[in-house]
Parts: structure tokens; C-alpha cells; sequence
């Protein structure tokens, strides 16, 4: 079994690499259609003060919040008109300088669709958890600590989910190299 | 029991290994047992992660349309439509209609043939063995149809963003309309020999119960929430495709038991039917993919869209830089998600049930691991 | 071995064996003389008809296995083993065979001894019983004053084995298997004797010629019906069959007290476990059908034969159709079933056929009794249920939300797209 000559740049993180085809191209334009727009003036209510930025489009509209002001963006979202009974999701993103994390939040009886975006270092990646709130909470944290490194303070149980215990680095974020692999 | 000195009891850890005929698939459950009760139940996922959505940074959007026909490799077409749709929201690309009746065609039939199969081994599981068997030579029908039109039994990649990859085959709407007579048939059969079974009722009814708000806060979704009775479908509140343009009921259950979300997937099945007969009649001839062009580099940005798998909600968050190849796709599985009510599901019940209890979530480890 | 010719061959040869064996056994019966006035056996009478018996036994036990995957099969839309011999008769020898040239292991932790001999203490007691029950007018070994006694009696024993067979595998899953069919057996045993008592109080008689003789003018499952619902279930509950397979099952503990076994051992607890099953069919027949007797009265002796083995594998094809149907109960179900429904109801039927006996009522009094006695289980469980289960679905279907269809809208124009356009990459 003899190994197979690596590509030219197989072995640069993605951002390094160059794109195959042509120049990157310009921002999508983000338009609000009528229920966005509904869900945006509610996340706007509910965000109130904290909201530091805020956008959208479609059906999606996002609100960006600083991390201790969270948990009580997420509980006004679930008691207050929002009425967000289901988290979503919560996908983690690494922009390099800093890893930004999108809680997806569904009103299933209304109808309403919110993001919150929170930042967060990479030096010190933490995170209240809102566990107390969503039973959904648990797992999603749990991934989001495995493959990204987020610590999510209140959580009971972060121990690897889909990674065995003892892998080494989180392979979510850029940095990790891509095609690398670890023997267990 | 004893007099005088109190006796210490261990629970008993029972592990259902990633190797056992009722897990579907490589999942781990540790059961902690006080006799024949269920005492607390400790899930291990993992064993079938593969790094999908690491990989998709690595690949161009239609390379990326293959991770995802594997991740839910029971429902395909219904995972690359959630893609594809992420990127065309992305692209501000409008899908030709005749491509949207035959993706949700092919959706439909996909819905089907995993019901099928989650009828057949939830029958199985039970100890019933003739379902399967019913259910199985049914599934072989769609899956012939699918070979017809898409070139592969399960792994399709036709899907484009855009619309398809090629037109259906010439026979299709005559092979499609002999098919649906046979799946009401098939249908009927296993409904017959399973639902209102004695011994069925015995084993689902009253069996891991989780109420409405409560499975809402665990974020299950699917027939396993709208078992509970929240009568919420991504294709009624958030309607995509053709779904607008056809009449379907939307199965309700009420107690919230291992009953309620059998027969849920089991009406699903013969609403899937209607609709697809409804789309035949809609469809007419016509491009079948949007012009542009064919490598997708979508402008910077954004989208998060989340459609009804068989399984539930699934949702795709799709990060562009702007590049042939995307920042990052964050996936919402609906199984990974409806396990997190496994544990409430199994308060109070025997080990009997646990088999129950999972079978009738409806997981596939390719979708919770990734 | 698709040659005609082939073919047809083979068939002569299997039924050629099959009648071998089974005139060999008819043969060592009438060498040994009359079963009813037999005293003790001598050395050399003792191990002929012990070889006999369980040639016999062995071919019975094939049979079954093929009459299993031939009627599951058939039920399943699929045509069951067609290969291995004409009509896949020879499958249960492939079986047997493979399983016998298979490695015979044991776990590194098992005790041994224990481990090797519990196959044989659930075997052997399953053999003992066929000494005493009758396949024909006199085709059987030794006909006892106390036959149905022996049967009860000797049958039970088999419960030891399965239970240090799951304890001497060294394995939970077995342990709990073995304690499962422990309980599971045991619970059964007494509604079984009780039907069967219900029979003997009938018949006043314990031996089984006289209890197919008595049955001329009607069989008993026209007179106790309860008993034989009771048998039947009990039965199916004492072999381990499906919907009462729990100790065994596949999908919860994966083979139950069986899970270590292997090869040679493996194949004598199958082998017990279908001569199991044949016994209930071969008892049902003859306590509760009329044996070789009814409807026709006095036969000649190979049309008695064939009527018993007919009546014996009809009961046993309904078993393996329940095999076929029903999904398996809960242990905790399983055990109220035995507790709650069937011992009182077996209990109810014996004071019914003893109150009949005793003021000589006419039969058909007993019958009614038995019928009404069967009726109430059934009125509990309906009512219990709180409604009948077809509204359930009736709910589910009518409490869908429908969603109506928006208007289309006008179709609007697209371009052509290119042609031949290859996909990203």
C-alpha cells in the first residue's frame, strides 16, 4: 500500500488554499421577505438594548449580541412574543481572529424564524450554556465543544460526543490541518 | 426485605452495544437496570462520524451534493433537496417548476420508501417478522423506479442547484402511476397485519410517552413531535417547492406514545401517495434546470433553510465566501436531535420498551454522527 | 442438482427413508409386544426401542424445521428453501450438519461441565416423555396406566437446564435469559396441568388409549374449548414460541440462555426446542381432537396413523402461523397473561367439568359453560381497553390537519438552459 503523491496545496487549511476558479465575488444582497420582516421587529424586541448589529434575509433575520448578554436575549426570545419554543441549532463558525456561534431559534405554533450571533475568542472560547432553558441545549453544546473547542459554562455534560476520548485538537476549526488523520 | 442491616443494591449496567440487532446501526445504549425497570440510559454516538461537514469545505458545491446523500443514507433525495435549496437561496437561483415536481416527486417516493423501512424494522424489532418482508418488496419497487430515473438505487446525486441533473425517462409518469396502486396496496397490507394487532397495542400503547411542549424544548421534530400532538410540518408552516400547490392532511397523534408515531409515519405514507399523484397531474413538460453557470460560487454570505425530512427538520447552514467551495455547512440532523428525548422517553419503562422506545424514534446514525 | 431425473430420485429416496424409519419404529413396537401389558424391558429391548424412538424423533424434528420454513415462507411472499433437495427437503440435514461440523467453543469464564451438560438436561426429559405417548393405536413403547402423570411430570424437568444453561455461560445476557424463561415456564406449567386435569376428570382416566377412546361421539375440544384455548397458549408459552419467545428474542437479548452455544450442543437444544413443539402438537391431538379415533371411529392402522400425524402437524402448522403473525409480549405481559388470565380461567374450567360430572348434566350443558367461561377474559380485555382499537386509528386519521391547496401560479418563461452542460466538477 503505497502512499499517493499529495496534490499540489492538499496539505493548506482551506482558507490557504487558492480558488480554483476565479476571483471571490461580491456579497449576497440580503432582502427580508414579509415574515422576516415580522420575525425581525420580535427579535428586535426581544434583543432590545443588547443588539450590537442585525440583518437578514428571506425568512432569517439575525441579531448579533455580546456573550454575557446571551441568556437573557435566549429567555425573552422563548417567554416573551417571540415565542420560541424550539432551539434549532447551534452551529459554531471559525473566522480565524474570532469563532462566531449562530443560535438558530423556531416558533412551531407561530411560525417565527430568529438567528442570534455571539463571539467569542479563540484564545478563550467560553460561553454561558442555555441549557436551563432548551433541553436541546445539551447535545448541541456538547458537539459544538468536541469539534470547536467552545466551553459552555453550565453545562452538565461536555465529555466527546461524536469524537473517542483522547483526540487530540478540535477538528471543526480551520487551523486544524485537513488532511491529517490520528490513529487511535 | 432484610431485618436489621440495610442491603446495598448495585444497578445493573446493561450495554446494548453498537453491535445489536435493534440499534439501527452503530449506536451505543448503556441501561442502567433496577430488575426489569430502566433506571437511566446513557447514549454513545460517534461511531459512525466521519467529518462531514469538515469535508465539505474541502469540496465544490456539487461534489458537496454526494457527503450529503450519505449522511441520511435511508432518505436521500430529501437531504441533497436541503442543500441544494440552501444554495439556490444563496445564489437567489429560481428552480424551473418542472424540476420542482420531480424533486418532490422524488421526495415523496423517498418519504415512502423510509417509512417503509421503518415500518418493516419496527416490526422486527418487535418480533412480528412478515411486515418486513411486505415492506421490503415494496421498497425494491421504488427503489427499481429510482434506478430508472436517477442511475443508483440510494446514493442518487441528481440533484443540481439549479434543478436536475438530466429529465426523467420517457415512462416515467406511467411507471410512476402503476407504482402508487401498488404501494396503497402495500401499505394496506402491513397496515392490516400490524396496527390494531393485539399484541402490537400491547407493546406501543401507553409506551414512551413525552408530552407536546416538552418534546418541543428536546427539539424533536417529525413524526416523533407531531406524535405528541404539535402539528408542526416544515412543509405546512414553511412551505417550499411545489408543497404550496397540493392538498395533504398532516397526521396528528395525541398521547405522545410509541403508537401515535407508528401510524404518524404510517398516514404519511398514504398522504405521500396523494401527493404525488397530484403532482403527476400538475406537471407539464419544461427546462428542467435553471440557466447559469455550472460550477456555483455563490456571492458571500449566508443562509440557514430547513425542509421536512422523513425523519424531521432538517436544517442546512450554509456559509459562502464567495469561493467554489463553501466556508463552512453546519447540518441540523432531525435523528441527532430527537435523541436528545430518548432519556424522558424511557422514564419508568421496562427493558422490553427500550427496544420500543428507539425503534419508534426512527434514527439513522449517518444523520446523527455525520 | 437441477436435473429432473435427479430430482426424482432423490424424492424416492427421502420418502423411502422416511417410511424405513418409521416402519422400523412400528416394527420394534411389535416386537416388543403388547404396550399395555408390557412388564419391564429386558437390556437388549430397552436400547433397540431407544434407537428407534429417537430416529424417529429425529426425523419428526427435521420435518418441523422444514414444514417452518416452508409455511413462513409462504406467508412472507417468499418460496422458503428451495435448493438443498427436491422442494428444499433436505435443508433440515444441511442444517444438521452444518451445525454438527461446526466449532463447539465455550466461554473462557464458563463452567465447563455445567455449560456441556445442560443441552442434555433439557433434551433428555423432552425425550423421556415419548416413551408414553401414542402415535397410533398401539405405536408407542410402553402405554401407561399414569401417561399423562408422566408427561406432566417428566416435562418440567427440562426448566433446570435452560436456567444453568444461561448461568453457566458467564454472560448477562444469558443470566437474564435463563431467569426469564425460568419465571416464563414456570408460570405456564399450571394452567397447562389444569387443562390437561380438565381432560382427565372428562375421561376419568390418565391413560391416553382411553382418553382417544372416549372421545368417539365428541372430541373434548367441542366440550372444553376454554381448555384447549388454555392448552394451546400455555403450550405455545411452554416451548417458547412466538408471541411468548421473549427469553430468546433477537432483537432484545439476542438468543437468551442459548447466546454461548455453538455447533453440536446448539443443535440438541434446537432439536429439543421443535420436539418441544411437536409434543403439544402430537398432546393437543389426542387429548382434545379424538387422536386416531374421531371422526371416523375404528381405522385400519395406517389410516389411524395418518390421521393422528394429520390432526398433530394441523396443530403444529397453526403454531408456526402465529410464528408468522404475532409480534412478541413483554415479559411483564407474558406473566400477568399466565398469573391473572389463564390460571383462573384453566381453574374455572376444571370446577365447571367436575360440577357437570357430578350431576350429570348432558354435555352440551359443559360446552356452554366452557364457552361462557372463554367469554369473560375476552369482555375484560375489550372493556379494559377503554375503547376498541379501531378508534384509535379512527382518532389519529380524523384529527389530521389538513392543508389546502394554493392556486398555481402563471408559469413563467425560463431560458433553455445550455446544452450538454457538464456539472461542477
Amino acid at each position: 500500500m503505497s502512499e499517493q503523491e499529495p496534490q499540489a496545496g492538499a496539505d493548506k487549511t482551506p482558507a490557504e488554499r487558492p480558488a480554483r476558479h476565479g476571483p471571490p465575488v461580491a456579497e449576497a444582497p440580503q432582502v427580508l421577505d414579509a415574515r422576516g420582516q415580522a420575525s425581525a421587529k420580535l427579535l428586535a424586541q426581544a434583543a432590545g438594548a443588547h443588539a450590537l448589529a442585525s440583518g437578514g434575509g428571506h425568512d432569517t433575520p439575525w441579531v448579533r449580541v455580546a456573550s454575557e448578554h446571551l441568556v437573557d436575549v435566549a429567555k425573552r426570545l422563548r417567554d416573551g412574543a417571540f415565542g420560541a419554543q424550539m432551539l434549532h441549532l447551534i452551529a459554531a463558525v471559525d473566522y480565524e481572529e474570532r469563532i462566531e456561534v449562530n443560535y438558530l431559534f423556531l416558533s412551531a405554533t407561530k411560525g417565527h424564524t430568529g438567528q442570534v450571533k455571539v463571539d467569542v475568542s479563540p484564545d478563550a472560547p467560553e460561553l454561558p450554556s442555555l441549557t436551563g432553558l432548551w433541553t436541546a441545549a445539551g447535545w448541541f453544546e456538547r458537539e459544538t465543544h468536541d469539534l470547536f473547542g467552545v466551553v459552555f459554562e453550565g453545562n452538565p455534560d461536555l465529555s466527546p460526543l461524536l469524537l473517542y476520548e483522547g483526540f487530540e485538537g478540535h477538528p471543526g476549526l480551520r487551523s486544524y490541518p485537513f488532511n491529517d488523520y490520528q490513529e487511535w | 426485605m432484610t431485618t436489621g442491616q440495610h442491603t446495598d443494591t448495585l444497578d445493573m449496567m446493561l450495554n446494548m452495544g453498537p453491535q445489536h440487532p435493534a440499534t439501527h446501526g452503530v449506536f451505543r445504549m448503556v441501561l442502567a437496570l433496577d430488575g426489569e425497570e430502566v433506571v437511566d440510559v446513557i447514549p454513545h454516538i460517534g461511531y459512525l462520524h466521519r467529518g462531514s461537514e469538515k469535508l465539505c469545505e474541502g469540496e465544490s458545491y456539487g461534489q458537496v451534493i454526494t457527503l450529503f446523500d450519505r449522511m441520511d443514507y435511508v432518505s436521500n433525495i430529501n437531504n441533497e433537496l436541503a442543500f441544494v435549496r440552501a444554495a439556490e437561496r444563496l445564489m437567489d437561483i429560481e428552480v424551473p417548476e418542472r424540476a420542482s415536481y420531480v424533486r418532490v416527486i422524488l421526495a415523496e417516493l423517498n418519504r415512502i420508501a423510509s417509512h417503509l423501512l421503518f415500518l418493516g424494522t419496527y416490526a422486527i424489532d418487535l418480533g412480528a417478522i412478515t411486515p418486513i418482508m411486505y415492506a421490503f418488496r415494496d421498497r425494491e419497487r421504488i427503489q427499481a423506479l429510482f434506478e430508472a430515473t436517477t442511475g443508483a438505487r440510494m446514493m442518487h446525486n441528481y440533484l443540481r442547484i439549479g434543478g436536475l441533473k438530466e429529465d426523467t425517462p420517457a415512462d416515467f409518469d406511467v411507471r410512476v402511476s402503476e407504482l402508487l396502486d401498488q404501494l396503497r396496496a402495500g401499505v394496506d397490507e402491513i397496515d392490516r397485519l400490524l396496527s390494531l394487532n393485539e399484541v402490537f397495542l400491547a407493546r406501543t400503547k401507553g409506551v414512551g410517552i413525552i408530552a407536546g411542549p416538552t418534546a418541543l424544548a428536546c427539539g424533536l421534530s417529525g413524526p416523533s413531535l407531531r406524535g405528541s400532538g404539535v402539528a408542526y410540518d416544515v412543509r405546512k408552516d414553511h412551505p417550499y417547492e411545489v408543497y404550496p400547490y397540493l392538498a395533504f392532511n398532516v397526521p396528528v397523534g395525541s398521547t405522545g406514545d410509541c403508537w401515535d408515531r407508528y401510524y404518524c409515519r404510517l398516514l404519511e405514507c398514504r398522504e405521500s401517495i396523494s401527493m404525488v399523484a397530484q403532482c403527476l397531474e400538475q406537471m407539464e413538460a419544461g427546462p428542467i434546470r435553471a440557466a447559469g453557470r455550472r460550477i456555483a460560487r455563490p456571492p458571500r454570505g449566508e443562509v440557514y433553510v430547513h425542509s421536512e425530512n422523513p425523519r424531521g427538520d432538517i436544517g442546512v447552514f450554509l456559509v459562502s465566501d464567495g469561493t467554489d467551495k463553501p466556508y463552512r455547512v453546519k447540518v441540523r440532523p432531525p435523528s441527532f436531535c430527537n435523541l436528545v428525548g430518548l432519556k424522558l422517553m424511557m422514564e419508568g419503562a421496562y427493558v422490553g420498551d427500550a427496544v420500543s422506545i428507539l425503534g419508534s424514534l426512527d434514527i439513522v446514525l449517518g444523520e446523527v454522527d455525520r | 442438482m437441477s436435473s429432473r431425473p435427479a430430482q426424482l430420485v432423490l424424492l424416492a429416496g427421502i420418502a423411502v427413508g422416511v417410511a424405513a424409519v418409521f416402519g422400523g419404529f412400528i416394527a420394534v413396537t411389535r416386537w416388543l409386544g403388547e404396550p399395555q401389558e408390557l412388564g419391564a424391558l429386558t437390556l437388549v429391548q430397552f436400547a433397540v426401542a431407544l434407537l428407534a424412538l429417537v430416529t424417529l424423533l429425529a426425523v419428526a424434528g427435521m420435518s418441523l424445521v422444514w414444514l417452518e420454513r416452508k409455511e413462513l415462507g409462504r406467508m412472507q411472499g417468499r418460496p422458503g428453501p428451495t435448493r438443498v433437495g427436491p422442494f428444499g427437503l433436505l435443508q433440515p440435514v444441511a442444517d444438521a450438519g452444518k451445525l454438527l461440523f461446526k466449532e463447539d467453543v465455550a466461554p473462557g469464564e464458563a463452567s465447563k461441565l455445567i455449560f456441556f451438560a445442560s443441552p442434555l438436561l433439557i433434551m433428555v426429559p423432552g425425550l423421556m416423555v415419548w416413551l408414553t405417548v401414542p402415535l397410533g393405536p398401539t405405536l408407542v413403547v410402553r402405554s401407561l396406566d399414569l401417561g399423562i402423570f408422566f408427561f406432566v411430570s417428566i416435562s418440567v424437568l427440562s426448566i433446570v437446564g435452560l436456567v444453568l444453561a444461561g448461568w453457566s455461560s458467564h454472560s448477562k445476557y444469558a443470566v437474564l435469559g435463563g431467569i426469564r424463561a425460568a419465571a416464563q415456564m414456570v408460570s405456564y406449567e399450571i394452567p397447562l396441568i389444569m387443562a390437561v386435569l380438565g381432560v382427565v376428570v372428562l375421561a376419568g382416566s390418565m391413560r391416553f388409549d382411553d382418553v382417544v377412546a372416549l372421545q368417539d361421539s365428541a372430541p373434548y375440544i367441542a366440550l372444553l374449548p376454554a381448555a384447549f384455548a388454555v392448552f394451546l397458549v400455555a403450550g405455545l408459552a411452554e416451548v417458547g414460541r412466538t408471541p411468548f419467545d421473549i427469553y430468546f428474542a433477537e432483537s432484545e437479548l439476542v438468543g437468551g440462555p442459548f447466546v454461548e452455544y455453538s455447533g453440536a450442543h446448539w443443535a440438541v437444544m434446537l432439536l429439543a426446542e421443535y420436539l418441544n413443539t411437536f409434543l403439544v402438537g402430537a398432546l393437543a391431538a389426542l387429548l382434545f381432537l379424538g387422536g386416531w379415533r374421531w371422526p371416523f371411529g375404528d381405522l385400519p392402522f395406517g389410516a389411524a396413523v395418518a390421521l393422528m400425524l394429520a390432526k398433530t402437524y394441523l396443530v403444529v402448522a397453526v403454531i408456526f402461523w402465529g410464528r408468522a403473525t404475532y409480534p412478541r409480549l413483554r415479559l411483564d405481559q407474558l406473566m400477568g397473561l399466565g398469573w391473572k388470565v389463564l390460571l383462573p380461567l384453566s381453574f374455572a374450567s376444571i370446577l365447571a367439568t367436575a360440577v357437570q360430572r357430578f350431576y350429570g348434566w348432558p354435555a352440551w350443558t359443559l360446552t356452554l359453560l366452557s364457552l361462557a367461561l372463554l367469554a369473560v377474559p375476552i369482555a375484560l380485555q375489550v372493556r379494559g381497553q377503554g375503547r376498541p382499537a379501531s378508534a384509535y386509528a379512527e382518532r389519529m386519521r380524523a384529527g389530521a390537519v389538513a392543508v389546502p391547496a394554493a392556486p398555481r401560479p402563471e408559469r413563467s418563461a425560463f431560458e433553455q438552459p445550455p446544452e450538454g452542460g457538464e456539472d461542477g466538477a
